[in-house]
């Protein structure tokens, strides 16, 4: 009997062997073969705790970095990362560029899940730095955002008590980088996103005046479409630029958008009912008449390419986009003003934004004090403001200027900043998938399926009610 | 020889001979038991959890919720179902498409032409091309914007946006790809099943006054048996787990997910607005694709055993 079990035994052993070959080290910190790296003193220096990196000196150190995609930032990153080599020898950044959105998501929760980053641009839809956690008036039903449970689960590092994240705004480190009253992230820049861009010199030539309430852009569209030129263009191939370019309407309909988002959980505020239902109607009127036809053919990046041609006269999108504009030399003069989404010309006076992207680290890192000289650096106010310069980020640092053409356009516009929508809301669980209703502008015919905003309005607050129990 | 006896590992010769294939085998099993097996059971487990894939992150053991979710709660079920009644719509279009445009052209290259070889080639290149290259020579050739298709639209005073499009036509034009990207295959499979078929059964047939249509009929079809049940079943469930080109040509869009998808952007975060990680709820979701898969395969598995009783 005891021969017979002769294989099970020899499948026993080799499983063994092979799990235990599987079996990972998770300490991370001693073993600096399993993450492609040696250890430095070097750049430790610039630490608080040096000793903590160990290792011994004049030995090269990796340190892993991911950013997501935009191409005014990568390049002022590829710029920072040579001076960061340059100040701290034996140290090499190893920065990996992955595509904002999806892609991004998924890079970061596999590389932090095989531990093999040390400092991360946090980016992930819809790159709005913290955003909301989960509220007490969202109760049980809903799931906490991706940044919350990464650190919930311990995979980001506490800088509280790092001397650098002074160096931000208060608003910037409570609302884009704190959780239960710890700091996890700098944030380097806010945005705008519900105005747009204009080509002056389109609109003087057809004879119309810049439009500061929505009857007269309704009526400017049409007459610039008549002359053969295009109201707006926008990047429809990555599909949130639809949606995005309209927040400007969603400002204007809904100033507060932090009681906005409460208001929907607590069904205060219906999007089938006053102004979520006028709301509607003008979503369907921005994606059916102002936007050129073939829109879903450009990338982000495209249509400001193409906005940058000169026949069409706006390009309702985020800030971040001047630096591109700027690059690609258009021949007109133009500024950015607020979406015109209201018939009052009062209330279309603010810019509604996001935080973008918040960079932390790893818990885990095996060389903390440099992944915190790295931020140190990124922080510094002369950095930050070549970085600023160079983006056109709008600063979340004190000291910072907003030196670009945008910035003179903005700067007037800068007091009446409030943080948007999409940094306040997160469905309910069991929503159905109309459920935000910010994002309707995308869903009409020829983008989606619905041709009708009361409709769609019905449908949108049915999902929603949906998730609400309602 | 004394000494080989000795060497056998664990007993003499006859129990070598007896155990040997055991030995021989024990690398694959165990290479199936990790690669495949192992993780299938995993998922069964983490179905039944909160987990959201982080490490690190706490993971509680909460029954079926993940399945009370995906198919019951709120108006999200309702997404999870079209999602399946999608992916369903989707295997029986290209299966039935693939498998006669497959058997077409093979019966057209399996022809004694000029040219054949160049057409064999032509016609299964696309199966050499990694998804992400076939997605994207699809998304230039439908370019809304002076695209080819948009050309040939134009002609006839029509406009699309294709891909970004109406969701209907979106899926079908995902399903147009599919079957472009992998007809090359069944293709071959029933190329190589006719170049078995023996001449003699054709020469038997022609002097017995068969038609073409006879020929293929009563020759040709029933010889086959083995190629079409292959195809089928490959088709079924290639189909049923075809997700890729999705997320390639069409990104996370209300109207065209399929549950491939689905259980692909739950687990990442790729759901749109402030998503989760939510491994667990992903692994309940491709659960219900394993029993849809099994199911089908089940049926469709008894479905070519009965015709190749009935045939060969």
């Amino acid at each position: 009997m005891k021969g017979k079990l002769g294989p099970f035994w020899v499948l026993a052993v080799v499983l063994a062997l092979v799990l235990a070959a599987c079996g990972g080290d998770d300490d991370g910190g001693d073993d600096s073969g399993d993450n492609g790296t040696t250890e430095t003193t070097e750049a430790a220096s610039g630490g608080d705790d040096g000793g903590e990196d160990g290792g011994e000196a004049g030995e090269e150190v990796s340190l892993r970095v991911l950013v997501h995609q935009n191409p005014p930032l990568t390049d002022y990153m590829t710029d920072f990362n040579a001076q960061f080599e340059a100040d701290n020898p034996g140290v090499t950044i190893d920065m990996e560029i992955v595509a904002p959105g999806g892609d991004y998501a998924t890079a970061v929760n596999a590389r932090l899940a095989a531990a093999d980053v040390d400092v991360i641009d946090y980016c992930i839809d819809p790159c709005a730095g913290f955003s909301t956690p989960v509220e007490d008036y969202m109760g049980d039903n809903v799931e906490a955002p991706a940044w919350q449970q990464l650190i919930q689960a311990g995979l980001v590092m506490d800088i509280t008590d790092e001397p650098f994240v002074q160096n931000f705004d208060e608003a910037s480190i409570q609302d884009a980088a704190t959780f239960e009253d710890s700091v996890y992230a700098i944030n380097m820049g806010r945005v705008s996103y519900s105005g747009m861009f204009v080509n002056n010199d389109l609109l003087a030539e057809v004879g119309v005046d810049l439009p500061t309430t929505w009857d007269e852009l309704v009526a400017a569209c049409d007459t610039i479409n008549a002359t053969g030129n295009f109201c707006m263009t926008q990047g429809g191939a990555d599909g949130w630029p639809i949606f995005v370019g309209a927040y400007g309407l969603l400002g204007a309909a809904f100033p507060d958008q932090a009681a906005l988002a409460e208001g929907l959980w607590t069904g205060d505020i219906k999007w089938n009912e006053g102004e979520g239902l006028a709301l509607m109607e003008k979503f369907q009127i921005y994606a059916q008449d102002m936007l050129e036809p073939g829109v879903t053919g450009l990338g982000h990046n495209e249509a400001t390419a193409r906005y940058a041609a000169g026949d069409v006269a706006f390009l309702p999108t985020g800030v971040w986009q001047a630096p591109v504009l700027e690059e690609s030399e258009p021949g007109f003069d133009w500024t950015y003003v607020p979406f015109p989404g209201s018939d009052n010309a009062e209330d279309n006076q603010y810019l509604f934004g996001k935080y973008d992207m918040s960079w932390m680290i790893a818990s885990d890192t095996p060389h903390p004090d440099i992944a915190k000289a790295y931020l140190a650096g990124l922080a510094d106010p002369d950095n930050y403001q070549t970085f600023v310069d160079a983006t056109g980020y709008l600063p979340t640092q004190p000291t910072a200027t907003l030196n670009s053409k945008l910035g003179e356009a903005v700067a007037p516009l800068l007091e009446n900043y409030r943080v948007g929508f999409e940094q306040y809301y997160i469905s309910p669980t069991g929503a159905g998938q109309w459920a935000n209703g910010s994002q309707a502008a995308s869903w009409f015919d020829p983008f989606n399926e619905w041709t009708d905003a009361g409709e769609l309005a019905d449908q949108v607050q049915a999902d929603l009610e949906a998730g609400l129990g309602g | 020889m004394a000494v080989m006896k000795k060497s056998y590992l664990f007993g003499g010769e006859k129990r070598w001979r007896n155990l040997a294939p055991i030995y021989f085998l024990l690398p694959g099993v165990l290479f199936y038991f990790i690669i495949a097996l192992g993780p299938s059971i995993a998922t069964s487990i983490y179905s039944l959890t909160d987990a959201s894939g982080l490490r690190g992150a706490d993971v509680n053991w909460i029954g079926f919720d993940n399945y009370d979710e995906f198919l019951f709660q709120g108006l999200a079920s309702r997404d999870n179902i079209d999602a399946t009644l999608r992916t369903l719509r989707f295997c029986a279009i290209v299966t039935l498409v693939q498998f006669s445009i497959g058997l077409i052209l093979a019966l057209l290259v399996n022809q004694k032409l000029r040219g054949r070889t160049f057409f064999r080639t032509l016609f299964f290149m696309p199966v050499i091309l990694g998804v992400v290259i076939q997605g994207l020579m699809w998304k230039l050739f439908l370019q809304p914007r002076g695209g080819p298709m948009a050309t040939i639209f134009g002609w006839f005073g029509a406009q699309s946006e294709f891909l970004g499009g109406q969701p209907d036509e979106a899926f079908m034009w995902v399903i147009v790809v599919q079957i472009w990207a992998n007809v090359g295959i069944t293709m071959v499979i029933f190329l190589a099943g006719m170049q078995t078929i023996s001449s003699d059964l054709y020469e038997a047939a022609k002097i017995d006054g068969a038609s073409g249509w006879q020929l293929f009929r009563d020759v040709t079809w029933p010889q086959l048996t083995p190629a079409v049940n292959t195809n089928f079943l490959l088709n079924i469930i290639g189909s049923l787990q075809a997700w890729q080109l999705f997320l390639v040509l069409t990104g996370y869009k209300a109207g065209t997910q399929v549950l491939g998808y689905l259980v692909f952007a739950e687990g990442f975060g790729q759901t749109g607005e402030a998503p989760s990680f939510r491994q667990g709820f992903a692994a309940a979701a491709s659960m219900v694709l394993f029993f849809l898969v099994l199911v089908i395969g089940f049926f469709a598995n008894r479905f070519v055993t009965w015709r190749e009783r009935k045939f060969l």
